[in-house]
């Protein structure tokens, strides 16, 4: 699997930089391109795009070390499938 | 679900139903069956019954030599009905214990040898769409798209190519259109390909309405053939739309988003049961941005896909239950597809979806002579055509019911209420409650605007 997905709460107004700040993630861990992306404003629910290892060590399925001095992501590593057209049928 | 129940009832009804001179009915052998609707239009038939032709032959065995007896006290009765594909296990499994005479209960399926497939020809052309989608009807009641934003996300739209198609300009809304990061060129100007076909169907219905050109779908584009994105692009998309909608003042608030795309395979997906799997888990992040958007008044369709029995695309990969992800959101329409003569297209998936199980909710046309983006003699096809047709209604119906007055829950039950019901039993997994009906539509609306005065 390539790149996946990750959730993180933060309190408004977030940016890529509070967000990888808070899970402790670096720079080449993470698709700046793509940022911080919002899904759902009321929850201050954001998601970030991060690379299979960032995501199994800060993702809250993930398998990477848990406690409190560990920093976690809200969800994740959740899958970044290929989508395509449907259509015409072949 | 349509099956055969077979009965052996009374010798003397069983003499009866096998003598052509007296007459006899469905009901006479098979009244009240619990959780079936039986089809009195078919006469029961009896069956004869196998038995071994040698003395001291197997009598459960149809691998030898067989006589087939009529006398009523070995034959059976076959009657015709229909069960909700819903409780079909649970009908099956009760029924032999509530009915004693019930032997055994079969599918029945469709005789139909000539269901559209890719390759076919198209089925009519997209003025019998109009026609079918009561365009005159609509544009009377004043339902023409004016003014309501319709997201096509997409490959990109080629606005000059639709308006010359149409044979009369389309509006492009800049502003509110969106690219991802990766996708340079500017909304309505990109090549001429699938986002122009769905461009071009969504505006049957309602051809005031102003795209949004989302080309997600051109996000990883390799070469010149490949046209496909990341699921992660679609998500930023949403919450670009979720800008959109809510900048929109409250009273005139509406925005229909059409998705004719999908996942055909879940080799790129965490198995089902992994928190992290996108086709049958909605706590993914896609999944919930869309019911987001949904709650925010967003009305979202998405295409069922074409991974249907009868002729199913050759990239679809999942083993069972193709309707998968968000095109299975329970707040989102599932669209499947039929030809224009009103029958399914073989390649139209069916359900049950994986997020939620009554999936596909709706059919709408496609496989007709539209856009020509495909190909000058290719049809608009795949539910990838019937996704935006139905769209297009629903953005004609959004001209005068904005969301705060019409929420995209209450229009998708409208939606699925007024449907051509294609079956005895209300939902099937085929046509889902039926086919998008622009009739039910208006005189469902109509009702409900004399009930608000």
């Amino acid at each position: 699997m390539a790149d996946v997905l990750i959730t993180v709460r933060l309190p408004a107004p977030a940016t890529l930089e509070s967000a990888m700040r808070h899970l402790e993630l670096a720079e080449d861990e993470v698709d700046t391109a793509y940022g911080l992306v919002p899904i759902d404003p009321r929850r201050n629910l954001y998601v970030l795009r991060v690379t299979e290892s960032a995501g199994r060590r800060v993702g809250d399925t993930g398998a990477g070390p848990r406690g409190g001095d560990h920093p976690r992501a809200d969800g994740g590593p959740y899958s970044d499938p290929p989508i395509e057209p449907y259509g015409p049928p072949r | 679900m349509r099956v055969l129940i077979q009965l052996r009832p009374s010798p003397d009804l069983v003499a009866a139903v096998a003598d052509p001179s007296v007459p006899s009915s469905a009901s006479d052998v098979a009244d009240d069956l619990p959780g079936i609707v039986i089809d009195h239009a078919y006469a029961p038939v009896a069956v004869p019954r196998p038995m071994p032709a040698v003395p001291g032959g197997d009598p459960l065995s149809l691998n030898q030599p067989l006589v087939f007896s009529m006398a009523p006290q070995d034959a059976s009765v076959v009657v015709r009905g229909e069960i909700a594909d819903d409780e079909l296990t649970s009908r099956i499994a009760l029924l032999p214990a509530t009915r004693r005479d019930v032997v055994a209960v079969y599918a029945d399926p469709a005789i139909e040898t000539t269901l559209t497939c890719a390759g076919d020809p198209p089925v009519g052309d997209w003025h019998d769409v109009e026609r079918l989608l009561r365009l005159p009807d609509l544009a009377a009641e004043g339902l023409d798209g004016s003014g309501v934003p319709l997201a096509v996300i997409d490959t990109g739209i080629n606005a000059a190519y639709v308006s010359a198609a149409r044979g009369r300009e389309v509006t492009v809304d800049h502003e509110r259109s969106w690219n991802p990061k990766s996708v340079s060129g500017t909304p309505g100007a990109f090549a001429v390909d699938h986002g122009s076909m769905c461009a071009f169907d969504a505006l049957i219905a309602a051809p005031n309405a102003s795209l949004v050109d989302v080309p997600v779908l051109l996000s990883r584009r390799q070469g010149g053939s490949t046209l496909d994105g990341l699921l992660s692009d679609a998500i930023a998309a949403y919450a670009h739309l979720r800008e959109v909608l809510d900048a929109q003042p409250a009273e005139s608030r509406a925005l229909v988003v059409t998705n004719s795309w999908g996942s055909f395979s879940p080799r790129w997906d965490f198995p089902p049961g992994h928190p992290g799997n996108y086709s049958d888990n909605p706590a993914h992040p896609f999944n919930l941005i869309v019911g987001s958007l949904a709650e925010a008044g967003a009305d979202i369709l998405f295409a069922a896909g074409n991974c249907g029995t009868q002729c199913r695309d050759s990239r679809c990969a999942y083993p069972d239950r193709p309707i998968v992800g968000a095109n299975s959101h329970p707040r989102a329409l599932s669209i499947g597809g039929i030809d224009t003569a009103g029958s399914r297209v073989g390649y139209s998936s069916q359900g049950p979806g994986r997020l939620a199980a009554r999936k596909p909710d709706l059919c709408a046309y496609t496989h007709f002579t539209g856009s020509g983006a495909l190909g000058d003699t290719e049809p608009d096809s795949g539910t990838s055509a019937a996704c935006p047709v139905a769209a297009g209604l629903v953005a004609a119906v959004r001209t005068r019911w904005p969301s705060t007055t019409l929420s995209p829950a209450q229009l998708r039950t409208l939606l699925r209420r007024t449907a051509d019901d294609r079956s005895a039993v209300g939902y099937d997994h085929d046509y889902g409650y039926g086919v998008v009906d622009a009739a039910g539509v208006i005189a469902a609306l109509r009702r409900r605007a004399a009930k608000a005065a």
